[in-house]
């Protein structure tokens, strides 16, 4: 999560360019840094994917990926947790719209903390069904 | 025929229950839910490069000035006596409130799950299933103070911070612009932690539950929120009477928010509005 943080602080604000410098960095810490922190934290109880993330929290399992072009797969029990990018270089999720979290991991740590104990829905439009 | 905004804690309990009743007259019908749909729909985050009109953006307070309009259009259709009341969150700002109370807004959600299961809109009532949601809980949540990382309602004196601001927005015109009203009102900041929310953000994440998300207009108190987040812009464009809406015009091509902001006289979509034609709301509306 601290790593991620300066990285994307470094990111320009215009997604097009922001995409491929993303990618770019992204690769460049493949199963480096990134994948490091997903393991150290304490409560992450599982294995780090290469550049993402793949714990227990709370709970919940959640993943993360980086997709090309895409930024981020998130999921929370397999479901998908859909991100949106700020221009601070943070994220929001549909379950919390008025946060901007550092990170993907940050977000999907967020998302489970309000979630409670619902379920996300599945087949959702900007993370809402429709 | 200008009508008046009240504030809720001033409404007596036959305007209460008629407030409720047209609310609840407009989910029956399924007009509600598709006011649900259109603020999911026009939620943009500034990091993608699309069109913002309702939040991150110059436009999230006169979006969401139409947006009430069209509210209260729909709910004055079913009783034309009705308004959208205001909720003074520097003043009602205790769970203990009227404004939760069993006739009106009902309270805080329960442990465990966080479901509302007092007043109009508790799932058991069954009036009030959510439709259009980010979970498949079909019922209205709330959690508020977030006792987990407990935080209070924005106070007056950090709502004066807001106002106290003297141009409406600033370059570059998203959750990162450093001064202007709009920012400060809306509640983006850089800080970390407990005061990284402000005022209208603030007050999203104290409700919790729905009121959070992406869905956050299931929770009904959500009007009362915009209202006051719209009375104080309207109080702040009377103390500033110079300070017109920025940007003037659009940001030209080749520049970061080109195509990315609504400028002064460019329509607000889904509206055929522009922030221009809603800047004075005084032939359509007062506040009390």
């Amino acid at each position: 999560m601290s790593v991620a943080q300066p990285l994307s602080r470094l990111l320009p604000r215009r997604r097009t360019v922001l995409r491929s410098l993303f990618a770019l960095t992204v690769t460049a810490f493949t199963g480096g840094a990134l994948a490091h922190v997903a393991t150290t934290r304490a409560d992450g109880a599982g294995r780090a994917a290469a550049g993402g993330f793949d714990e227990m929290y709370r709970g919940r399992h959640i993943q993360g990926r980086p997709v090309a072009g895409a930024g981020f797969d998130v999921r929370v029990d397999g479901r998908p947790l859909h991100l949106m990018r700020c221009a601070g270089g943070g994220y929001l999720t549909p379950v919390d719209h008025y946060s901007s979290y550092p990170t993907p991991l940050a977000a999907a740590r967020g998302a489970v903390d309000e979630l409670g104990s619902a379920r996300l829905a599945l087949g959702a439009h900007h993370g809402v069904r429709p | 025929m200008v009508y008046v905004r009240k504030n809720q804690r001033d409404l007596t309990a036959a305007e209460r229950r008629k407030f409720v009743g047209a609310v609840l007259e407009l989910k029956r019908s399924g007009r509600y839910d598709d006011f649900v749909r259109t603020h999911v729909r026009y939620y943009s985050a500034d990091g993608d490069d699309d069109l913002r009109v309702a939040h991150m953006a110059p436009s999230f307070l006169p979006w969401h000035r139409q947006y009430l309009l069209e509210f209260e259009r729909a709910l004055r259709s079913v009783d034309p006596t009705v308004t959208v009341p205001y909720w003074d969150w520097t003043r009602d700002n205790t769970p203990a409130a009227s404004l939760w109370g069993e006739d009106f807004m009902g309270g805080n959600g329960r442990r465990g799950d966080r479901q509302v299961t007092t007043g109009p809109f508790a799932y058991e009532r069954g009036d009030w299933p959510i439709t259009v949601g980010v979970t498949e809980s079909p019922f209205l949540t709330r959690n508020f103070g977030n006792p987990a990382n407990p935080i209070e309602l924005p106070t007056a004196r950090e709502l004066a911070r807001a106002t106290a601001e003297t141009v409406y927005d600033s370059a570059p015109w998203d959750s990162t612009s450093r001064t202007g009203f709009r920012n400060a009102l809306e509640g983006w900041t850089r800080e970390a932690g407990n005061g990284r929310w402000r005022n209208h953000n603030r007050v999203h994440r104290w409700v919790g539950g729905l009121m959070l998300g992406g869905a956050s207009v299931n929770d009904p108190v959500f009007w009362l929120h915009h209202s006051f987040i719209d009375l104080v812009w309207s109080r702040w464009q009377r103390k500033n009477p110079e300070a017109r809406y920025l940007p003037a015009s659009p940001p030209p091509p080749g520049s970061a928010q080109y195509r990315r902001v609504v400028a002064r006289h460019e329509p607000m979509p889904p509206f055929r509005a522009t922030p221009d034609d809603v800047a004075d709301h005084r032939h359509l509306y007062r506040y009390a």
